[in-house]
């Protein structure tokens, strides 16, 4: 469906986006996710139209649009700052790409209205912008893309200007949309909770460079790189040395971790998921350490110990409050714990 | 905090001597007899000798119409040159930009004397088109200078998004950039107009014979003894200057914004 | 994207054209003519010659010219002193009146500018409300306002100050109030802190007003001709008459010149200073 192949963009001495190779399928909810300033508005950009790549390719299904104008390639845009048309009513707002390519004025109003309908905006159509609320706004955003049913909608931090429950709504109506439209959504974000809840794929950006495509799971169970596992959420980098199926970490300690691909002596990074590591109830075959409890943080449905395993090694662990959990099972602080994990659950990052 | 007496004082009396010309000027048009110093009794006769004086008339109605041109003109011209100076990369933009800074340092009798020659070098009669363009010249530098962090501060977004809808550049200019610049745009033409009607070292210039722009005829009835006339027409006049200032704060508020003195003091 | 950069150029052509037609052309003609000669009837041709240039130098000009730029000079001081208590007391405490009464400021301007100086004269004259005022209160029978140097300056003033109270308003408005807050613990009465808080603080503003007002008041010839008399005529007056009555437009066109490069001295000493500002502020 679209197929950018060395992709790159300088600004002067900037390089803001370095050879990408992305790969997204027709129909999927793909997100581009990375901190501040990886370049994903960049490369949204240029897949719009709207910026010229220095370099490469962007073949939208089959044919290269490179150099195509924005007005010239069927893909629609929902901007960061949304950027509606003050002066016009929300209908006209919406109605504005349809009249640019001389649709029928039965069918626009058809399409207005029932597009309209979708984000729930039908009662809204004579307002003007300026006197909606940002969740609205938002909306009239989405509806004026839909409308003209581009193969493709980009989305550039859409949802970043919402407060968080309003957030999450609009996170699962979006999806919702998108599942009932059919449309390739291309969305951008810098927040991993959001990337891992909508996305078909995920591609992790950095510096400019694509760090791992792939689903959410992929990228949050099997993180390519200390970036990736750093960014996706908690990850308790442990930095140690490989060798033998064991890694040996800066503290002394010595985890055993199965036969892996690096060679004795690698300086590598051990890594388990904070929701991985049981403090009671183990397996047989787990990997077993002892820590002290150094901090307990009650955040409602979660528990969260902060433990040294030995001096300057610190993990989180998370724990689910159930049902069946008590307050007085609660670990505290100063107590000596054990803790053990599933070798397979054990992420070593060179 | 403490108020300090003296500068309230001082307020004061900067306001009433602020005020007083202006308030001798209304208050002897409406004088029955034709001293400046005392005043007689109530009477409309210096209106009624206004707007029986045909010279006069037609003066005023030639101010109007240059005004109109003048505004149309330079906001045509302006507005496009506020947007090419923003968003123009290259030597075009760089000289644009240099040569709208001339004429704000240029005092008016400075540029009359140039405008004087030009179209005396030329060969162009003086007329009421040659003030016209004169005064086209004047004003695109003010419109160029308050429209331009207008379209600095337009959001680049909105253009891109109707082009991303399928608008050419041109309809993107002209059914969204346009329309977000239109309150500063109207506020700006009706300064401008003020601005014309009153102007009178450049009129006074590049005018020719018959007729004349009313500022112009003021000056010739002040310069050759007083004519109570004039006061009448100097209250007229400034009523109407109210009006239009009025109306130029009042139009951002017909589009829904904030309007506010910030046109009037510009940069 | 090459499109997107041809829009915008040819947006800024007609413009630059207009401008460059007539506004440089003419401004270069007042250059080249300022070299030119007069025929015995008086007609201007264009020439290289330099007694223009050496007329204006000499003695008759000189004053003239030296005293426009003292008038301006004072003018522009004049108004700095005014402004300052008025912007104070309208930025400071105005309170919800401020844009009400800055408004009020303004209104005025916008009246004809020859009215206003003619009202200005009514009220300077021998019989208007100041001079008899003053009379009342014992001053000589004999003080004049109107045609002295005086007269001038008010009406240059009154003319002009709005352009300093409006950029100082606005410097004042920018300041921050817990600045004179701190100021007042520091330097303690309302006066200190006026010298050593707001008045470096808003030297900027100051120093662009002085500029708009010394730029027109320079440039005037309304005020010297309605309130002053034969001797207090400014270079104003002098272009004007070379172009009017004296018919020498060569001559004019150098005084013209004159008046422009004085100006432009005038600009470039200030965007140096102004350009030193701005370097400081950000140290
Ligand atoms: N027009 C431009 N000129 C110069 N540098 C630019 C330009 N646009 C972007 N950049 C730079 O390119 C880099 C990537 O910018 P981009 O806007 O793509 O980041 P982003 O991932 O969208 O960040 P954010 O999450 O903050 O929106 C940044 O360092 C930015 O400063
Ligand atoms: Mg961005």
């Amino acid at each position: 469906m679209i197929r950018l192949s060395n992709l790159s963009k300088s600004f002067g001495e900037m390089h803001a986006v370095r050879s990408l190779d992305l790969d997204i399928e027709a129909g999927q909810f793909f997100s581009l996710l990375g901190p501040s300033g990886c370049g994903k508005t960049t490369t949204l950009r240029m897949i719009g139209g709207f910026e010229k790549p220095s370099a490469g390719v962007i073949l939208l299904g089959g044919k290269d649009v490179t150099y195509e104008p924005p007005n010239k390639r069927d893909v629609n845009t929902v901007f960061q700052s949304y950027a509606l048309f003050d002066h016009l009513s929300v209908w006209d707002n919406v109605a504005f790409g349809l009249r640019r390519k001389g649709v029928a004025k039965a069918e626009i109003t058809q399409r207005v209205g029932a597009t309209l309908e979708m984000v729930q905006l039908g009662e809204l159509g004579t307002r003007k912008p300026r006197t909606l609320s940002g969740g609205q706004r938002q909306r009239v955003a989405l509806a004026r893309a839909l409308v003209n049913r581009p193969r493709v909608l980009l989305l550039d931090e859409p949802l970043a200007a919402l407060d968080l429950k309003l957030r999450r709504q609009m996170q699962i109506e979006l999806k919702q949309i998108q599942r009932e439209v059919g449309i390739t959504f291309i969305f951008v974000t810098h927040d991993q909770d959001e990337a891992l809840t909508m996305s078909d794929r995920v591609a992790v950006m950095n510096n400019g460079v694509v760090e791992q495509c792939g689903t959410p799971e992929d990228v949050y169970e099997r993180p390519a790189t200390r970036f990736v596992a750093s960014f996706m959420g908690t990850s308790n980098l442990m930095p140690g040395v490989y060798a033998d199926g064991a890694v040996t970490l800066d503290g002394g300690l010595t985890v055993n971790v199965g036969q892996r691909s690096f060679a004795d002596g690698t300086a590598v990074s051990l890594s388990v998921r904070p929701e991985k590591i049981w403090l009671s109830d183990f397996e047989d075959g787990m990997t077993r350490v002892r820590g002290t409890v150094r901090e307990t943080v009650y955040s409602g449905p979660t528990t969260t110990y902060l433990i040294d395993l030995v001096p300057g090694v610190r993990v989180a662990v998370l724990e689910q409050n159930t049902a069946r959990s008590r307050n007085e099972d609660r670990w505290a602080g100063g107590e000596t714990v054990d803790l053990g994990w599933r070798t397979a659950d054990c992420l070593v990052l060179s | 905090m403490r108020k300090p007496r003296t500068a309230f004082a001082f307020t004061v009396l900067f306001f009433v001597l602020l005020y007083l010309p202006v308030a001798v000027v209304v208050l002897f048009s409406f004088n029955s007899q034709k001293s400046l110093t005392v005043y007689e009794g109530f009477s409309l006769r210096w209106y009624e000798a206004f707007f029986a004086d045909e010279a006069l008339i037609e003066s005023l109605g030639m101010s109007l119409r240059v005004s109109l041109v003048a505004m149309v003109g330079s906001l045509v011209l302006g507005v496009a040159l506020a947007l090419g100076l923003v968003r123009a990369r290259g030597k075009l933009g760089l000289y644009a930009g240099f040569i709208m800074l001339v004429p704000l340092i240029t005092p008016e009798i400075v540029t009359g004397v140039a405008s004087l020659l030009l179209f005396k070098g030329l060969g162009i009669p003086l007329s009421t088109m040659t003030v016209m363009i004169a005064e086209i010249t004047f004003s695109i530098s003010y419109v160029t200078v308050i429209l331009r962090s207008r379209v600095a501060a337009l959001n680049r977004e909105v253009e891109e998004a109707a082009i991303d809808l399928g608008a050419t550049r041109w309809q993107a200019l002209l059914l969204v950039t346009l329309p977000a610049l239109l309150p500063s745009i109207l506020a700006s033409g009706v300064l401008i107009f003020a601005l014309v009607f009153d102007d009178f070292v450049l009129a006074f210039f590049t005018t020719g014979v018959t007729p004349q722009p009313l500022s112009v005829r003021i000056y010739s009835a002040i310069r050759f003894g007083i004519q109570p006339t004039i006061n009448a027409v100097g209250t007229l006049m400034l009523l109407g200057s109210i009006a239009l200032i009025g109306l130029a704060l009042l139009i951002p508020r017909f589009f829904g914004r904030r309007g506010g003195l910030s046109i009037l003091s510009g940069e | 994207m090459r499109k997107r950069v041809s829009l915008w150029s040819w947006l800024l052509l007609p413009g630059t054209v207009w401008m460059s037609i007539f506004f440089i052309t003419s401004l270069l003609l007042v250059t080249a003519l300022s070299f030119g000669t007069t025929d015995d009837l008086g007609t201007p041709h264009f020439g290289n010659s330099l007694s223009n240039w050496a007329e204006v130098f000499a003695p008759v000009y000189r004053t003239v010219i030296l005293r426009s730029l003292g008038y301006a000079f004072i003018t522009a001081v004049l108004c700095l002193l005014i402004a300052y208590p008025v912007a104070y007391a309208i930025a400071r405490h105005g309170g919800r009146w401020k844009n009400a009464l800055i408004a009020a400021i303004v209104v005025p301007f916008f009246a004809n500018y020859l009215v206003r100086m003619y009202g200005w004269a009514v009220v300077l004259s021998d019989e208007g409300p100041l001079l008899g005022l003053a009379r009342k209160l014992g001053a000589p029978d004999d003080w004049r306002i109107l045609h002295t140097g005086f007269g001038v300056i008010a009406g240059l003033v009154y003319g002009f100050v709005v352009f300093m109270i409006l950029p100082l308003y606005a410097a004042m408005e920018r300041m921050d109030s817990a600045v004179i807050e701190a100021g007042r613990d520091l330097y303690g009465g309302p006066l200190r802190t006026f010298l050593f808080v707001t008045v470096p603080a808003t030297r900027q503003g100051a120093l662009a007003g002085l500029v708009l007002v010394f730029l027109p008041a320079m440039g005037d010839f309304v005020s010297a001709q309605f309130l002053g008399g034969p001797d207090q005529i400014m270079i104003g007056n002098l272009i004007q008459s070379k172009f009017f009555d004296g018919q020498n437009w060569p001559l004019g066109s150098a005084l013209t010149m004159l008046l422009m490069i004085v100006l432009l001295i005038a600009m470039a000493g200030y965007l140096r200073r102004a350009r030193k500002d701005e370097q400081e502020a950000w140290q």
